[in-house]
């Protein structure tokens, strides 16, 4: 390897690291400055608590041993309206795809469906599955499923016209254009949907949690509420960017394994 | 020679929602076992419109196409249409698995043509990690893989840069020459027919009619560089470019 190569190679890995320390730095000195707006008064504990409160809540809450469980709790909420969504989308995604007319004639319902306010259906989730994780996971199917079931559809419909054309000239069947074809060169919108779908179901578990949930983060944050222990609130809204975060640097690790040739 | 493809009154018409459009009218083409011809003609004049009615691809259309039944045809396109997420290698025996015939004896054949191509080297690469012209090689093995009797090659050189396109061009004219194909080839450009062909059609703007057909007779027809040095080369550009409805277009 040439000297400036390796100096090239030097260079983005500095420019890697300096992107590193600084994102550290910004995150610190948003958290001192947190604490010391806390500890001078100026701006309310009560209502901001600060990081340091937030620690001790969270060593009470390990203590109490409803830490791991809240965590626990709306991961598997996550992790079942997360597989049920994109597993429904795709497939329903298929279903309009191969069934064009059905996709004419469902799309103004699906738009329709895709900007109702899914809250305002809380209640009669309720009344239909109780006051259960059934709920919760329904919420969150509600809030995510329409969007994958237009995202993926819409990477059916984008594929390649002349790799199209070349499948039709090979005297390909319908199951091999689909296999060979349609689902491979959709990887990169499927693997999107899976951002927003992330994103999506942890809005409507929370939302779920914040209806009929007896544990899970969303809870912790309502019951914080009640108690005026906002300690808990800010607690929850913490654990849910880290637990965001971490989801979606697992999809884009996901994503550089599975689209690394495109 | 005997005719490996008859076109016969051959018609086409799209019917969009601005009205009806005209592309094709009464097309008459005779296409012999081993003869290469041209089809050149104004930009959306329906040359592709064409090819997919010989390759089966479109069969809404008047006129009748006369060929046999187990023709084997294979289509290259402007893009070379290969797979992202395949291996180049994968991507080469891509048609030969659609259509189940991966043979062992398919497979020498492919390993001889990545041989030829000297693009053995590069059979676990991807094609992101290669050149527009290597690309179209392997598009090119990929046609060739499937051993077919009649070519159809809709524009394959375009995308190309002009150095490219004359070496591809040229391997993909030694090929079909050794191996006695019989090739359609649509191409905008002049001299690319002229180079490649015994025979250039020239067809007209919309609806498009033959407004003529020019035999090409090169003595020298071991290349295509060897065709261009030929003295009739340029009487046979003046004759396509008189024909050709390039001011209307």
């Amino acid at each position: 390897m040439s000297a400036e190569q390796k100096k090239f190679l030097k260079d983005i890995k500095i420019k890697k690291v300096k992107v590193i320390i600084a994102q550290i730095l910004l995150l610190s000195i948003f958290l001192l400055l947190w604490e010391f707006l806390v500890n001078k008064g100026i701006i309310s504990a009560f209502i901001y608590s600060s990081p340091s409160r937030i620690i001790k809540t969270i060593i009470e809450l390990i203590k109490n041993h409803n830490f791991f469980i809240h965590i626990y709790v709306t991961l598997k909420e996550v992790f079942i309206s997360f597989v049920l969504g994109i597993s429904l989308g795709f497939i329903i995604a298929l279903i309009l795809f191969e069934f064009k007319f059905l996709a004419k004639v469902l799309d103004p319902f699906l738009t329709m469906l895709n900007s109702l306010p899914k809250v305002a259906l809380g209640p009669l989730i309720i009344i239909i599955c109780g006051a259960n994780i059934k709920s919760v996971i329904l919420m969150a199917l509600l809030i995510n499923l329409i969007v994958n079931i237009i995202t993926i559809y819409n990477g059916f419909t984008g594929v390649d016209e002349y790799i199209l054309k070349l499948f039709k000239s090979l005297g390909a069947s319908k199951w091999q254009i689909l296999t060979k074809l349609v689902i491979p060169s959709s990887y990169q919108t499927i693997i999107t949907s899976f951002k927003l779908c992330i994103s999506l179901t942890l809005i409507g578990v929370i939302m779920g949690e914040f209806l009929v949930s007896k544990e899970g983060i969303g809870y912790l944050i309502v019951y914080g509420k009640q108690v005026f222990n906002l300690n808990y609130v800010m607690t929850g809204i913490i654990l849910l960017s880290i637990i965001s975060y971490i989801l979606y640097r697992l999809i884009i690790i996901l994503e550089n394994k599975l689209l690394k040739h495109l | 020679m005997s005719n490996l493809l008859e076109l016969e009154d051959i018609t086409k018409d799209y019917h969009t929602k601005l009205g009806e459009v005209k592309a094709i009218k009464n097309i008459n083409l005779n296409i012999k076992k081993g003869e290469i011809i041209s089809i050149v003609g104004p930009s959306g004049c329906g040359k592709s419109t064409l090819l997919s009615i010989i390759s089966g691809l479109d069969n809404d259309y008047k006129g009748k196409v006369k060929k046999n039944k187990d023709l084997k045809i294979a289509y290259m396109l402007q893009s070379d249409a290969l797979l992202p997420w395949l291996t180049i290698y994968d991507n080469a025996i891509l048609g030969l698995k659609i259509k189940k015939n991966l043979t062992e004896e398919a497979q020498k054949y492919v390993d001889y043509l990545f041989d030829f191509y000297k693009l053995s080297e590069f059979k676990e690469s991807y094609p992101k990690n290669l050149s527009g012209g290597m690309k179209q090689r392997v598009a090119l093995i990929r046609t060739l893989s499937l051993k077919p009797d009649l070519l159809l090659l809709d524009e394959p050189f375009s995308a190309l840069d002009q150095q490219s396109r004359l070496l591809i061009s040229d391997d993909v004219y030694k090929i079909v020459k050794s191996e006695h194909k019989t090739v359609i080839l649509i191409t905008h450009n002049i001299e690319e027919a002229i180079s490649f062909s015994d025979r250039v059609v020239v067809l007209s703007k919309r609806p498009s009619i033959i407004k003529n057909i020019v035999n090409i007779d090169f003595k020298n027809q071991e290349s295509i560089y060897e065709r261009r040095k030929d003295t009739n080369y340029h009487k046979y550009f003046d004759l396509i470019w008189k024909d050709l409805d390039i001011n209307e277009c």
